[in-house]
């Protein structure tokens, strides 16, 4: 029996559990709600969450670190060493000295290895996130451009359109239930969005229900405990292959990120 | 000696036709999601019917539905004492509770339960259609496996995989069917 306990988290996180239902009568409206909390953090702390992350990740950037001491400034994240503006745009994409199709979380572990010389096991996830919300605030409200070209980056694509319609699990789901069958709708309470309208334009953000920093791959992460299957390990190909396809999508759809990092429930 | 030679071969080649008709594609696709760790693969592996609908993107052609339903069909179990309309209070609580039926993610029932989903059709009133044995059937058939009647359905196996028993199934029929249960509430 796989366990179901990832279900009901799901549920509760998302702020859809029973409880909820019960003690709030009326339905809040999510994204006013976000925008009040928002606020809130505005007026007593003076600064988002996602700003401290951010601030967080640009000095890890700037300091000389791993075996090869030194910077992260001479990173190529597809634009040229350390050009950071509109980075987040363009990924992910293919890197010749990787041979791989990387995303911005994968591309600075690359980094990290290569250029700083860190070895894998070294790597702390949470510096990651930071450098993540770092970078992608150089990419805050700039139009999503993600355009499969080569051949491998084509290729990532159509995997992640594959996985995207993948049903399995005890709840013969995909994402495709939700968030194409169903854009547009509620499940509980939450809004849902299909890729076309934009899906995934607003990570890494702070979610301020959980308390934490969460990048894309963190929030498919959630999608795929939410039906209890366990989601792919991080930089894994599948993390890659689904992030392209939706930024694939939502660039047809002419989305724009949102402030990154993002400010949600 | 030679036979058993002979039966070897034959299995081999029998392994091999099976393996090629995983096109290049699929085996790709495998290979991505075994990159994802093995606890991702595992729960990604598919039954027949899942990678069918995968295949055909929840939209099955014609040809595939009649074999389909019949799978789905001889998968149903029935509770031992052949009742399918058990106890709507039980039944309820299974619906309503997040780890076992989950129907309020998807369903209406209860019209008192605020924030349900409306992925699946309202359900309220649902036992204006009586209790005949056709009736009971099709609605046990239903939430024990939902695809013995439409393929690919978004709604899931709960029966098959599960997550409720053939009992727990024949409680949840009474939730939705019983003219008592707060589904069929006058109004
Ligand atoms: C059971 C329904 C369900 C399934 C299946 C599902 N999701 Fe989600 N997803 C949601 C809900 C609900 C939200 C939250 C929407 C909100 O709160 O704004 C969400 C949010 C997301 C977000 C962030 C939303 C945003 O605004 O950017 C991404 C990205 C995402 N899902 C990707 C996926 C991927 C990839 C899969 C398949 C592995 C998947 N989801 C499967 C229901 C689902
Ligand atoms: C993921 C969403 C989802 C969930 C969860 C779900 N359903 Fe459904 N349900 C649907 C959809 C969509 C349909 C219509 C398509 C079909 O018949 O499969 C449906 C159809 C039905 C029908 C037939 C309605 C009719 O008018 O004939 C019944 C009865 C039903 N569901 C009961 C349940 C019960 C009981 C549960 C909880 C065990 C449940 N559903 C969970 C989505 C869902």
């Amino acid at each position: 029996m796989r366990n179901r306990s990832l279900w009901i988290g799901f549920l509760l996180a998302l702020g859809l559990g029973l409880s909820i239902a019960l003690t709030q009568q009326q339905e809040v409206d999510p994204y006013k709600e976000a925008e009040r909390q928002r606020e809130l953090f505005r007026q007593t702390a003076g600064i988002l969450p996602g700003e401290l992350y951010a601030a967080q990740g640009e000095e890890l950037f700037g300091q000389k670190r791993g075996s090869k001491n030194v910077s992260l400034e001479a990173c190529d994240f597809g634009l040229g060493p350390g050009k950071l503006e509109g980075a987040l745009t363009q990924l992910p994409r293919y890197f010749a000295d990787t041979r791989r199709v990387e995303d911005l979380e994968t591309r600075i572990v690359s980094c990290m290895v290569n250029l700083q010389g860190f070895k894998p096991e070294e790597i702390k996830r949470d510096d990651v996130k930071a450098l993540t919300a770092f970078v992608a605030s150089k990419s805050s409200e700039m139009p999503i451009n993600v355009v499969p070209k080569t051949s491998q980056e084509i290729a990532m694509y159509n995997l992640g359109r594959e996985l995207w319609y993948h049903r399995a699990g005890d709840r013969d789901m995909n994402c495709a239930i939700c968030h194409d069958s169903y854009a547009g709708g509620k499940v509980r309470l939450s809004p849902v969005r299909s890729p076309r309208q934009g899906l995934s334009n607003e990570w890494p953000a702070y979610r301020f229900e959980a308390d934490k920093l969460y990048t894309l791959q963190d929030r498919i992460a959630f999608c795929y405990e939410s039906v209890s299957i366990h989601p792919p390990d991080h930089y894994s190909e599948p993390m890659i292959a689904l992030s392209i396809y939706m930024l694939t999508e939502a660039t047809k759809g002419k989305n724009k990120f949102t402030e990154l990092p993002g400010f949600t429930r | 000696m030679k036979t058993r030679y002979f039966v070897g071969l034959l299995a081999m080649l029998l392994v091999g036709l099976t393996l090629s008709q995983q096109g290049p594609f699929q085996q790709r696709v495998q290979q991505a999601i075994n990159s994802g760790g093995s606890k991702f693969a595992e729960t990604m592996k598919q039954d027949r019917d899942q990678a069918l609908c995968s295949q055909y993107r929840d939209k099955l052609p014609p040809e595939e539905v009649g074999a389909f339903l019949e799978r789905q069909r001889a998968l149903i179990k029935y509770p031992a004492d052949g009742k399918l309309m058990g106890d709507w209070k039980q039944g309820e609580a299974l619906f309503t509770n997040p780890r076992k039926g989950n129907c309020y993610a998807c369903h209406t029932g209860d019209p008192k339960e605020a924030g349900a989903g409306r992925m699946g059709p309202g359900l309220v009133g649902y036992g204006q259609r009586g209790t005949s044995e056709a009736v009971v059937k099709y609605t046990y058939d239903k939430i024990y496996n939902a695809w013995a009647s439409m393929p690919c359905s978004l709604m899931y196996r709960a029966g098959h995989h599960g997550i409720l028993t053939p009992e727990e199934t024949a409680h949840v029929t009474a939730f939705l069917l019983d003219p008592a249960s707060p589904v069929n509430a006058k109004r």
